[in-house]
């Protein structure tokens, strides 16, 4: 329990002593956003800004107007506002591939890393976490796939009792379990990430193999952290939801804005800290001679890389 | 006979108490009035049904036997008699599964044939009393169709006709399978709902059977009479039923017979279940006290209140409002999560719809239980012909819940009133129209309409939106006295669209036939804008001149535009940048009219309808204009896009890197 909470602390250490990383994913991901929301923008500004209809949508959420709006000939198919919003998820997502090696990197060292060296771990491992991210795909797609037939299977049978919350709490619970195998197999690719990116493993299942053998190693350590920080999330994510509906009054554009912006980076934040956590952890094992195989010795690359 | 047996046929004679017998010819219909808050029959009784059925629980199978005596009230002798086997419209072929297929059905799309819906409906045997057995000799007909397939209505040709003033009778014998719930009839898990589950015979209307097939979405038609129930279930089953409970005896075989009484009722509807919780509470109507009897799901026993409070607050507003409700009893149903029986209405007998889940903000519960008692009135007294006339039923009824739902619950929020979203009965009205304005007049047969979207929208929601806005022409109370007298006048009779419509004409004492036209019986659509608007100043081509306000003066003009081809006069209100109003009305008759006004002040906004009494024009935004662009809605809306997008993107990077 002691080490575990070591763990989750030691992660945060590290994501709270980089936190530029945070901060500019975070407005990468709100530029994105806002480029993705610019059609809807657009199409609300031009049905809205001079109509006093709009005012049921300022002064309170009538949902009979805004879908309403939504219907509208003049707003557009919803696909043209959506697909946007879709495309610079995506991107979103591409940069985050992109450029985590660099964050994994900078998470490893003791000392701010230069831009040089961020964008050449992001150039040296952009194909590996490519394979990575495949390799994840498959392997949480299958795993997912088995417990969600599963899951069904349990649901639909649920579902012929005369017990009307059964199928319910059965998904829940299904959905629950799935989340957390997906976060130990997230786990899994998280410590083989670190390790493609900090021993310059250019054979990615090796360092998948590697991972695999940390994780079965320290089980509870590493899942019980990334669950706690899961919990977190969870938590900034309601406090964020709950405190915009209390405090915020419903003409509160920029306060809207600000406390949802605030839940938005710290629940980046999270991912970050978990991130953190792997390598910390990652680092340690590596530190500790009898832990590691012969030959295994870390290759930290930013200090090798002249 | 046991002495069980002995004890129920008390029971039932007991419950039947003061019956009265008008009699023709050996042949009668009750005159019994055990079930209702009246000493004498509120309805011309036409048929009795004297049912006797076994229902089992195992095969979702009913075998039953019926005696139906038919009071020829049509002044002419019939020789042909046309029976409905709704039940046989679950099957591949029937007319109403190839509608369901094509244009879709209430809440069933059969993309693959499963054996659970089939359902069937088979006359064993078909006896006419001093005539004989005509079982042979039963032809299906396809009165709407060329479908050979469809056997939803069977037709019984009589050697000797009967005479006008004569009765009648049919013993039938018949066995239904019920499917799995389909169009609020059926089974789920252990509990079942029998609707439509006998030999019904058609109504002689306009001097012929009235008498059509099972369509799509379209729903039920039939004479007043008297109902004598008994169904037989298994021992552990809570049954409920329309009319009044006169007698329940257990039999040697783990069975009950429970036995219901209906007066001046056209349907008869019944469900049962072992899990069933029952509340009971009590509403008394000007007429007299009302039993009502909730058969909750035990996972929604914490509603029950809700259910009753709802139905109390909805009965005490049609009693004030529109008319007393006459019958001893009301029970409300909630159905099977999931089910298909949910949100149904039959003679003192409804179906709510709820979910565990159901915060006290999201008022489906209660709007289900508004409307479905609604129809008591608007279908079950006031007997509209639904196969013709589904806006009779389904459209007035939409009005009246409008009506009911906004008084108790406020206009924007008697739909929806959660976590700062809210939305109204008119709101949902609204979406159910828009989508469909222009395809189908309201006034059409039911089975003829576009698709089920176009039923819905014109049905439903522009019935109610053309009736809510009526009251903006001859005023909320005149249409307030139109309804009570329409309920009064028509209730226990089968009115047409004109007598609806000719009953709000001669209570407010105006033709509004210019409004009917279009509103009820055409496809026009109503979209007025404020086109455009602008303020010159008067002196804008001086040298050196500028703007002063409060001095400077300008020439403004406003241009509102009909966009559509609906023709309804409108008021407009102008608003000055001095703080001015100005309440400008226009018929309507042309495409467009401009205002003009040379003030110290400059245009603010323009706005149609600045009340809000239109409730179906088909854009509200272009409603109003304002000179000064007020973008903070849009902000808001974009605030919430980028966010949905930002947690999006996290979500996926979040799993996925």
């Amino acid at each position: 329990m002691n080490e575990k909470r070591n763990l989750v602390s030691a992660g945060a250490d590290v994501a709270i002593r980089n936190k530029r990383y945070v901060i500019w994913f975070y407005l990468l991901n709100l530029i994105f956003a806002h480029f993705g929301a610019s059609a809807f923008s657009d199409a609300a500004h031009a049905l809205l800004d001079h109509s006093l209809n709009a005012d049921k949508l300022l002064h309170g959420f009538n949902l009979g107007v805004f879908i309403e709006l939504l219907a509208r000939p003049e707003f557009g198919p919803l696909a043209s506002s959506s697909a946007p919003a879709m495309i610079f998820a995506f991107l979103f997502f591409l940069a985050s591939l992109l450029f985590m090696p660099g964050v994994l990197l900078g998470y490893a060292s003791d000392h701010r890393i230069s831009r040089d060296e961020f964008y050449r771990a992001c150039g040296r491992n952009v194909w590996r976490f490519v394979r990575l991210f495949v390799f994840f795909t498959v392997i949480a797609g299958i795993v997912a796939g088995i417990l969600s037939w599963g899951l069904n299977a349990l649901v639909t049978a649920a579902d012929k009792t005369s017990n009307e919350r059964l199928p319910f709490f059965t998904q829940l619970l299904g959905t629950m379990v799935i989340l957390v195998v997906l976060t130990i197999i997230r786990v899994w690719f998280d410590l083989a990430q670190t390790d493609v990116v900090l021993r310059d493993q250019s054979a990615t299942r090796k360092s998948i193999a590697a991972g695999f053998r940390k994780l079965r190693r320290n089980f509870v350590r590493l899942v019980g952290s990334y669950l706690v920080i899961a919990i977190v999330a969870l938590a900034v994510l309601v406090a964020g939801i709950l405190l915009w509906h209390t405090i915020v009054p419903p003409s509160g554009v920029v306060g809207a804005f600000l406390i949802g912006q605030a839940t938005l980076f710290l629940l980046l934040a999270t991912r970050f800290w978990q991130r953190a956590t792997a390598v910390a952890f990652y680092v340690k094992e590596t530190a500790a001679p009898a832990d590691e195989e012969v030959g295994s010795v870390p290759v930290f690359v930013a200090s090798v890389v002249p | 006979m046991h002495l069980r047996s002995t004890v129920f046929v008390c029971l039932v004679a007991v419950g039947l108490g003061s019956s009265l017998w008008a009699q023709a010819g050996g042949l009668a219909i009750p005159a019994t009035t055990s079930a209702i808050n009246s000493a004498t029959p509120l309805s011309q009784r036409v048929v009795a049904y004297d049912m006797d059925a076994k229902y089992n629980a195992k095969t979702h199978a009913l075998d039953a036997s019926e005696t139906l005596t038919y009071h020829n009230l049509t002044g002419q002798a019939l020789d042909t008699f046309p029976f409905h086997l709704y039940l046989n419209a679950f099957q591949p072929t029937s007319t109403w599964m190839r509608e369901g297929k094509r244009e879709g059905t209430r809440g069933q799309d059969f993309g693959t044939w499963d054996n659970k819906n089939f359902g069937s409906e088979e006359i064993k045997s078909l006896e006419v009393v001093g005539q004989g057995d005509f079982t042979s000799q039963l032809q299906f007909i396809h009165p709407d169709d060329a479908n050979k397939d469809d056997r939803t209505v069977v037709q019984v040709h009589l050697p000797k006709p009967i005479a006008p003033g004569e009765y009648v009778q049919f013993k039938i014998k018949f066995h239904d399978q019920f499917p799995e719930t389909l169009e609020r009839t059926g089974w789920d898990r252990e509990a079942v709902l029998g609707g439509q589950w006998f030999p019904k015979v058609g109504v002689w209307w306009h001097d012929a059977w009235n008498c059509h097939q099972f369509h799509a979405y379209t729903e039920f038609f039939a004479d007043f009479g008297v109902y004598d129930v008994k169904l037989t279930v298994p021992q552990y089953e809570v049954v409920g039923a329309s009319g009044v409970e006169v007698g329940s005896v257990n039999n040697p075989d783990g069975t009950k017979t429970v036995a219901y009484h209906g007066d001046d009722i056209h349907d008869f509807a019944w469900t049962a279940s072992p899990h069933y919780l029952i509340y009971n509470d009590t509403f008394q109507s000007s007429m007299g006290p009302v039993a009502l009897r909730l058969m909750m799901q035990p996972a929604h026993w914490g509603q029950a209140e809700r259910h009753a409070r709802i139905a109390k607050q909805t009965m005490e507003r049609f009693d004030h409002w529109y008319g007393p409700y006459p019958y001893k009893t009301l029970t409300i149903v909630d159905p099977e999560p999931g089910s298909e029986s949910y949100g149904m209405e039959y003679p003192t007998f409804i179906t709510g719809g709820s979910d565990w889940l159901m915060p006290d903000g999201l008022l489906l519960p209660e709007s289900v239980v508004e409307h479905e008692f609604g129809h008591q009135y608007w279908y079950g007294m006031v007997a509209t012909n639904e196969f013709e006339d589904a806006w009779m039923d389904e459209g007035i009824n939409q009005y009246t819940e409008a009506k009911i739902m906004d008084s108790i619950f406020g206009p924007s929020t008697s739909v929806l009133n959660l976590w700062g979203i809210t939305a109204g009965e008119r709101d949902e009205d609204r979406f159910m129209y828009e989508g469909v304005a222009s395809l189908d007049p309201i006034a059409q047969d039911g089975w003829r309409y576009a698709h089920s979207h176009s039923y819905a929208g014109i049905t439903y929601g522009k019935t109610a939106l053309i009736l809510l806005t009526l009251e903006s022409v001859i005023g909320e109370d005149t249409m307030r006295q139109a309804m009570h007298t329409y309920f009064m006048r028509y209730r226990f009779t089968h009115p047409t669209k004109e007598d609806f419509l000719k009953t709000i004409e001669e209570v407010s004492g105006r033709d509004l036939r210019w409004y009917f036209n279009q509103a009820v019986y055409g496809t026009q659509v109503l979209d007025d804008e404020v086109l455009k608007m602008s303020s010159v100043p008067v002196d804008w081509y001086k040298e050196n001149f500028k703007e002063k306000e409060g001095e400077t003066e300008y020439v403004s003009n406003v241009w509102i535009h009909r966009k559509e081809d609906f023709i309804f006069p409108v008021d407009v209100e102008i608003k000055f940048d001095n703080g001015e109003k100005i309440r400008e009305h226009w018929d309507g008759q042309g495409r467009w009219v401009r205002y003009s006004y040379q003030k110290k002040a400059k245009l603010e906004s323009a706005e149609v309808d600045p009340d809000h009494k239109i409730q179906f024009d088909r854009n509200e935004f272009n409603n109003s204009k304002t000179m000064e662009a007020n973008g903070a809605p849009a902000r808001k809306l974009a605030n919430y896009w980028t966010c949905i997008g930002q947690f999006f993107a996290q979500f996926l990077a979040w799993w996925l890197v």
